[in-house]
């Protein structure tokens, strides 16, 4: 037992025991994950903090392509097999699944999950002060900030499988959370700002809420976009949504039917020569930084769509199996309740071969810029359709020259992605797809706009 | 009593008094426990894949004085939790409280039995193959639960258990050609009565989706029961749950104005047993009344929690987890029948849309926006059903669309099923509606995708 920090050996007691018990063909793997969240809300009504910490286990048993999940907190820990082996007749085997193994290599660490240290309560007031002075000096009397919430949360992770991995791991999350509103003559217009980054210091607090601020006042000022053709130039956080909703497209063997459809089986590219995909838990300046994902896997960088063409998937244990292939360390566990399912961890398109947003700016002689998004972009995948509806600027010979107070920017899916004939140098990341998704700022010259 | 609540009530003697020893002078407060067990399965177009069992315990001790509030959360319903968070939140208010070592219970609810768990499976596996006998063309990714939550809440006086809730959910999409859509389930009550609700409803969603587009633009529309249960959920409950002042709604902003048809009540009851939102007391321990929002067409009323309340509270004071603060939510609304047949109502529509099936919706209470996501609808011409129409937003502004409302009403109010976890802030939590269909002018139309 190896247990520090706080924390007891239950998680190895519970491990020896199921290690006894496992039948013959059976393979199990346990997860534990030990967390604390520190939040700061600050509103009219008041302060309100908030502190929790957490401790979960959780099984999956394994037999003969069956799996079955249990999940307890430590009063239930022991528990676990009894539960899990009551379940397990019921599953449906499916090729590929197993527990995960031990990689060649692999290091085996059994330091256990360290309990977190406090969080700092004053760092979390700092930044929400930060927020509140720039977002009411850049907003000028005609925004209010309804409420804003820090929060602050560390976890450690450690998993153990039948098969010989044995792995721990630590992260950190930092967000914010913020409703703001703003007001006209007429007419109020609210918002939420949501953004993550891996450390507290990484939000950038004074860009956010500047970026609030054009959110509720751009839809409030200026004209609606009038309908004709016009060069398109999507900001970075209006791109970063749309690329959010395309990662599903790499993620199961369901998906992949309609990766293959758009493509014509590879035939035609997905996207424009200008576009990489890649999904890396260590991407400077994304939200996440991991270095495993929730089966334990070491990630990897992972390329998703080279220069407009498909190059790889997103995958867990399972899935890569069932493809032959190494995982990608795609499995996400979004609580310790919930068994994983692949998702993203910064997921984004490479920025480099872009240009400084501003020469992408000099080059529109007529087009417009979307600024932000108004409400949640609308993506169907299976459709091949968009629609996002947003606020900007028009723009003639490079200059803004009027505010556009709404304009939807929708069409076909693929349309879109083969059209962008330039991007941005500026990758910022936004939270979606359960992960980070970024973006550059995308140009796409001649698009459509008919209401 | 469940086993569960007989557990949680187990020291309640000694969880009062260290919940009053821990409040101080002009403070405010109370300690929280709850206790979740969800039996999940992963179904797909091949019926159920992954079974699950989570069963997650906590404990919450809130403190209010003045505008500062402070809640402190720990894993674990039993004493000993207690104790921990008491111990930081007194820490943080600058108090170190001893507390004598009492003997802590070891007694565990058993899990549910083999049998019981053999029969919800067997159940569901065959209500999923009656509702797909032919999975061919489809491709189905559903989570489908039976959740049972179990809550009590401690205050400086007494022990209020707030009861156990059952339900069965089921969320996901469901894909067919080229068509997705969202699917969101959920019913309370017996379970042969819910897994047969459920049937129903997969059988509808799985059809195939028509490839007619409604036209873009304002129309008026034919509500069904369960649709206009998610439209008075959005247009009428959230706006009128408390918010300070500064933050009112467009309803909170004008009390006893006139801003529906005079006859329509809407009232907010926690107490109907057979809808999901189902609670006696609160997640503060306030007893759940029964609330009238809109009185013969009129603003009449709020939904209250303690923070915004105090102690004349009106029971609405609920959170989606332990580690959540109560906040002003509603439960259970119900609007006021009318006598209209589904006939006259075509009628009195004349052309228009009939939505029969909305599979989620949000609202703005500031600013009155409303979208619906409307999944199934069919065209109305001169009076009479037409041709079934694909996927489309209805949206509107919320004073205009009450406005809108005619006066005449469907006859009957069922449980809408439509309704699945309601959303706020991140926050979920269950909720339930009866409405009965009814006609509402002007709202406007825009195909998904257009």
């Amino acid at each position: 037992m190896t247990a520090r920090d706080g924390t007891d050996d239950l998680f190895e007691r519970t491990f020896s025991s199921l290690k006894d018990g496992t039948r013959d063909g059976e393979g199990a793997e346990l997860y534990e994950r030990v967390g604390a969240t520190l939040e700061v809300t600050e509103s009219e009504d008041g302060v309100e903090v908030l502190e929790s910490r957490e401790r979960g286990f959780a099984l999956r048993l394994f037999r003969a392509g069956r799996v079955a999940f249990a999940a307890d907190g430590p009063a239930g820990a022991h528990n676990l097999a009894e539960r899990g082996r009551l379940l397990l007749p019921r599953a449906r085997a499916r090729r590929g699944v197993r527990p995960p193994p031990r990689l060649p290599g692999e290091q085996v660490d059994r330091t256990g999950a360290p309990a977190p240290g406090p969080l700092q309560e004053g760092k979390a007031r700092e930044l929400l002060a930060l927020f509140r002075s720039t977002l009411m000096a850049s907003g000028e009397g005609a925004v209010a900030l309804r409420e804003a919430t820090v929060s602050l949360g560390e976890r450690s992770e450690r998993l153990a499988t039948t098969a010989g991995r044995d792995a721990t791991w630590t992260s950190r999350a930092a967000t914010l959370l913020a409703t703001v509103v703003g007001r006209s003559a007429a007419r109020r217009f609210s918002t939420r700002v949501v953004a993550v980054a891996s450390r507290a210091d990484e939000l950038p607090m004074a860009r956010l809420a500047r970026h609030a601020v054009d959110r509720v006042l751009l839809p409030l000022s200026g004209q609606p976009l009038a309908p004709g053709k016009a060069d398109l130039l999507l900001d970075s956080h209006v791109a970063s949504h749309l690329v959010g909703r395309l990662a599903p497209l790499f993620f199961g063997e369901e998906e992949e039917a309609l990766l293959l459809a758009r493509t014509r089986r590879g035939r035609d590219p997905f996207a424009s020569p200008c576009l990489s995909l890649v999904d890396d838990a260590a991407a400077p300046g994304g939200p996440i930084r991991t270095t495993r994902d929730g089966e334990g896997t070491p990630q990897n960088r992972t390329l998703a769509v080279d220069r407009g063409v498909p190059a790889g998937r997103l995958t867990d244990l399972s899935s890569a199996a069932r493809r032959e292939m190494a995982s990608s360390g795609n499995a996400q566990r979004r609580a310790w309740s919930e068994p994983p399912t692949i998702g993203v961890t910064n997921f984004f398109v490479d920025p480099s071969p872009g240009v400084s947003p501003l020469d992408l700016l000099a080059d529109v002689q007529r087009g417009y810029y979307a600024a932000v998004l108004l409400e949640r972009p609308e993506v169907d995948l299976a459709a091949n359709t968009f629609r996002l509806n947003t606020a900007g600027y028009w723009i003639e010979k490079g200059r803004a020259a009027g505010r556009v107070s709404e304009a939807a920017v929708h069409g076909r899916l693929s349309d879109l992605l083969r059209g962008v004939a330039a991007i941005g140098d500026d990758l910022k990341f936004v939270a979606g797809a359960g992960g980070g998704v970024g973006s550059p700022t995308l140009y796409v010259p001649r698009w459509k706009y008919d209401s | 009593l469940s086993a569960a609540e007989r557990e949680m009530a187990e020291d309640a003697e000694d969880a009062v008094r260290i919940v009053s020893g821990m409040l101080r002078r002009g403070e405010g407060g109370e300690a929280f426990r709850e206790r979740r067990r969800a039996t999940s399965w992963s179904a797909g177009e091949a019926g159920l894949l992954l079974p699950s069992t989570v069963e997650e315990r906590g404990t919450a001790v809130r403190v209010r004085r003045g505008g500062e509030s402070l809640l402190v959360a720990r894993p674990g319903d039993g004493p000993e939790a207690l104790r921990e968070a008491v111990r930081e939140a007194s820490r943080r208010a600058g108090g170190s409280p001893f507390f004598k070592r009492r003997p802590t219970s070891r007694w565990q609810a058993p899990p549910p039995s083999v049998s019981e768990e053999e029969a919800w499976t067997a159940a569901l596996a065959a209500a999923l193959a009656r509702a797909i006998p032919d999975p061919r063309g489809l491709s189905l990714s559903l989570v489908v639960s039976r959740v049972a939550v179990t809550r009590a809440v401690i205050t400086s006086r007494d022990l209020v258990l707030c009861g156990t809730s059952t339900r069965l959910e089921a969320t996901g999409l469901i894909g067919r050609e080229k068509a997705r859509r969202t699917f969101s389930f959920q019913a309370s009550g017996p379970w042969p009565a819910a897994v047969s609700a459920l049937e129903t409803a997969l059988r509808e969603a799985t059809r195939p989706a028509p490839s007619l587009r409604p036209e873009s633009g304002e129309t008026d529309v034919i509500l069904s029961p369960s649709a206009a249960a998610v439209f008075f959920h959005e247009a009428v409950g959230h706006p009128l749950e408390a918010e300070r002042a500064e933050r009112a709604s467009v309803l909170a902003r004008v009390p006893r104005a006139a801003v529906a048809p005079a006859g329509l009540h809407v009232v907010d009851e926690p107490a109907r047993a057979d809808l999901p939102g189902r609670y006696v007391h609160d997640d503060e321990g306030m007893s759940g009344l029964r609330v009238p929002l809109v009185e013969d067409g009129r603003v009449v009323g709020l939904l209250t929690d303690r923070r915004t309340a105090g102690a004349d509270s009106n029971g609405h004071g609920r959170c989606s987890d332990y580690r959540r603060p109560p906040r002003p939510r509603l439960s259970n609304l119900v609007v006021s029948l009318g006598q209209a047949s589904f006939e006259e109502l075509l009628g009195l529509c004349g052309n228009g849309l009939h939505v029969r099936e909305v599979s989620g919706g949000s609202a703005d209470p500031e600013s009155g926006r409303f979208v619906l996501m409307v999944e199934s609808a069919d065209t109305i011409r001169r009076g009479r059903l037409g041709a079934a129409v694909s996927r489309f937003a209805l949206s509107g502004d919320i004073l205009a669309a009450l406005n809108g409302l005619e006066a005449d009403r469907g006859d009957s109010a069922p449980p809408a099923t439509g309704l699945g976890i309601c959303l706020k802030g991140g926050e979920g939590l269950a909720v339930g509606g009866a409405a009965p269909a009814v006609v509402v002018r002007g709202l406007a139309v825009r195909a998904v995708g257009a």
